[in-house]
């Protein structure tokens, strides 16, 4: 019950937020649009990350290799083939999803940091695959002009078209998350000896989150390769795949919107930085170690211990 | 497929596994004391070869050059391995393994943004040091004799492990700090201070094996993702933090590249995967691994 009470609280600034984004077109530049759309994508390549990690307990720093590979799926129907759009989002997402069957099949049987560098040394091989086999995939080039239907050719409607997607998706995994399946994930989390003891079938539960994760990271790249108009090698590297480690770990990876505050601060940050220099990741690197010493939980995290901190003192 | 093509793919191969068993040695050796892994060991590696060449180009010196260059690189990269052990890890053993791995993660993006600051974008190589500058014939192959030296170089840092760690003092506290660090401890032993040392020399290996790929005419951005995979390969197939174990794995991932580029050169690396997935299936913590508690 308490949990009702505390979403229909919560129910007013998320009302509030969805206004702010439905105008958010009116009064931003086009430059900062696009930043806000890379938001949007970016930040559901971080809650599928934070589903493994914040809830499942099991840190992927693989995840781009799904966002890029569904790109390029989308890129080399569209391009290639001139498949239909809608088709060739849902195929992207398809070709993740059976990618993350296969490489989780491995990457499940393994806990802490042994799947951490599991999943990484996948990623690059997915990279190293897409970057090499250039008369496929274009290698190092990329691939250019992927562009959406004519009614998406906008940049405004296709944010609105982002947003919805977003929205949905975001929906869709809070459900996952609230789910007894999801419930499952925690209870490995927190111990995952007692949970086998109770009969669960902890690597199939795994990996099942672990495709969940891949297809909505592929979604993401679908949905975003068609906006930027190009793909290139580097959206499956490690250095992306960094990207929602840090995002989840900025905004607090217990909370479910932690990431994504992390990776709106991060993209709009990325932005900001990038206008007077090139250096970027020397930027990022020294804001992951301040997290680190002296933001542990991130900045939801944070900013909920203290409101329980106050909560309680009222109390006393 | 005569004898001796396959016999010449096999003792480059045997090179490449040399090179691998440098890297991956320390950063085998820092897991397994430390327990915590290094993602930065391949920027170690890619610092030091930069390093090298500069140290290198700054003595210049015609024989003897490269070798002093080579051992002032791995001081170097020494007194960075203390900074960083010090200021960085010392502060994270108590915390849980994602922010150590994000704290290294961070020291990647750092070590990057320096080299390319310092050095740019371009590839640098230093000339190959007499006497390893031409070539030997193995069965009527030219096999060039810098791989001897790599090879060479291999086998002796496996000796020097293994007398370190299997015939002295210290080696005898470094495997009960890897068994049971809390015993150690009460016991009297400074484990802090162990920390560094076994940081400070996986980070001069780093840089002593960065400064020997000089002459391969690789130094360039990059090159540290590209050797830190493979040695993630190689410590998965081996066991993380077992030395036995990343000699194995360093011969596998060596011989596995040096036959499939012979096959299909753009798949090189995946045969490398397979291979790992296989050990994975039927060993999850690698040949010689153990369990984790």
């Amino acid at each position: 019950m308490e949990e009702k009470g505390s979403m229909v609280k919560k129910g007013w600034w998320l009302i509030l937020l969805l206004i702010l984004f439905l105008v958010a077109p009116y009064f931003m530049s086009e430059f900062y649009l696009s930043i806000l759309c890379e938001a949007l994508v970016m930040s559901m390549l971080a809650l599928s990350f934070n589903l493994l990690f914040g809830y499942m307990g099991q840190l992927s720093f693989g995840q781009a290799a799904f966002y890029g590979l569904s790109g390029y799926t989308v890129a080399m129907l569209v391009t290639k083939v001139h498949f239909n759009f809608w088709l060739s989002i849902i195929a992207g997402v398809l070709v993740a999803s059976i990618i993350g069957a296969i490489v989780g099949y491995f990457c499940v049987r393994l806990r802490g940091i042994y799947f951490a560098v599991l999943t990484l040394a996948f990623g690059q091989l997915l990279f190293v695959i897409i970057y090499k086999w250039h008369n496929f995939t274009g290698g190092d080039d990329g691939i250019q002009g992927v562009f959406p239907p004519e009614f998406l050719k906008s940049p405004t409607t296709y944010y609105y078209f982002l947003l919805f997607v977003f929205i949905a998706s975001t929906y869709v995994l809070w459900r996952i998350i609230r789910s007894p399946f999801g419930q499952t994930l925690k209870s490995m989390r927190e111990n995952s000896e007692r949970t086998e003891f109770l009969g669960i079938n902890i690597a199939r539960y795994q990996l099942i989150a672990f495709v969940i994760a891949a297809a909505f990271a592929g979604l993401a790249g679908a949905i975003w390769v068609p906006f930027y108009r190009s793909v290139a090698p580097f959206y499956l590297m490690w250095i992306k795949s960094g990207e929602p480690v840090m995002a989840a770990i900025l905004g607090g990876p217990s909370l479910f919107f932690g990431p994504v505050l992390g990776m709106f601060i991060m993209t709009f940050f990325h932005a900001w930085v990038l206008g007077f220099t090139i250096y970027w990741p020397v930027v990022m690197g020294a804001l992951i170690l301040l997290i680190i010493f002296f933001l542990p939980g991130g900045i939801l995290g944070f900013a909920e211990e203290k409101w329980q901190q106050r909560k309680e003192s009222k109390r006393e | 497929m005569s004898f001796d093509v396959l016999f010449n793919q096999f003792m480059s191969g045997i090179a490449r596994a040399a090179l691998l068993f440098l890297v991956a040695s320390g950063l085998s050796l820092t897991f397994g004391v430390l327990r915590v892994l290094n993602f930065a060991h391949g920027s170690l590696y890619m610092l030091g070869a930069f390093l090298s060449y500069t140290i290198w180009k700054f003595i210049l010196m015609p024989v003897l050059g490269f070798y002093i260059a080579a051992i002032i690189t791995a001081i170097i990269l020494g007194l960075i391995g203390i900074v960083i052990e010090f200021f960085l890890l010392r502060r994270l053993y108590a915390r849980g393994w994602p922010e150590q791995l994000l704290a290294t993660y961070a020291v990647i993006l750092i070590i990057t943004d320096i080299v390319k600051y310092g050095w740019g974008g371009e590839f640098l190589s230093i000339p190959r040091p007499k006497p390893f500058t031409g070539a030997v014939f193995l069965f009527g192959f030219p096999f060039p004799s810098y791989n001897f030296f790599i090879i060479l170089l291999g086998l002796a840092l496996v000796v020097f492990l293994w007398w370190l760690i299997f015939r002295t003092r210290f080696g005898d506290i470094i495997r009960a700090a890897a068994h049971d660090r809390e015993m150690v401890s009460a016991l009297g032993i400074p484990i802090p201070w162990l920390f560094t040392w076994i940081f400070v020399l996986g980070a001069m290996i780093a840089g002593l094996s960065g400064a020997v790929t000089a002459p391969f005419g690789s130094v360039a951005l990059g090159m540290d993702i590209e050797i830190i995979v493979e040695c993630f390969a190689v410590v998965v197939i081996g066991g993380m933090g077992s030395l036995p174990g990343t000699l194995l794995g360093s011969f596998i991932v060596g011989e596995v590249y040096a036959f499939g580029i012979m096959f299909k050169p753009e798949l090189a690396l995946a045969f490398i995967f397979i291979v790992m997935a296989v050990v994975l299936i039927v060993r999850p913590w690698g040949i010689f691994g153990r369990p984790e508690r």
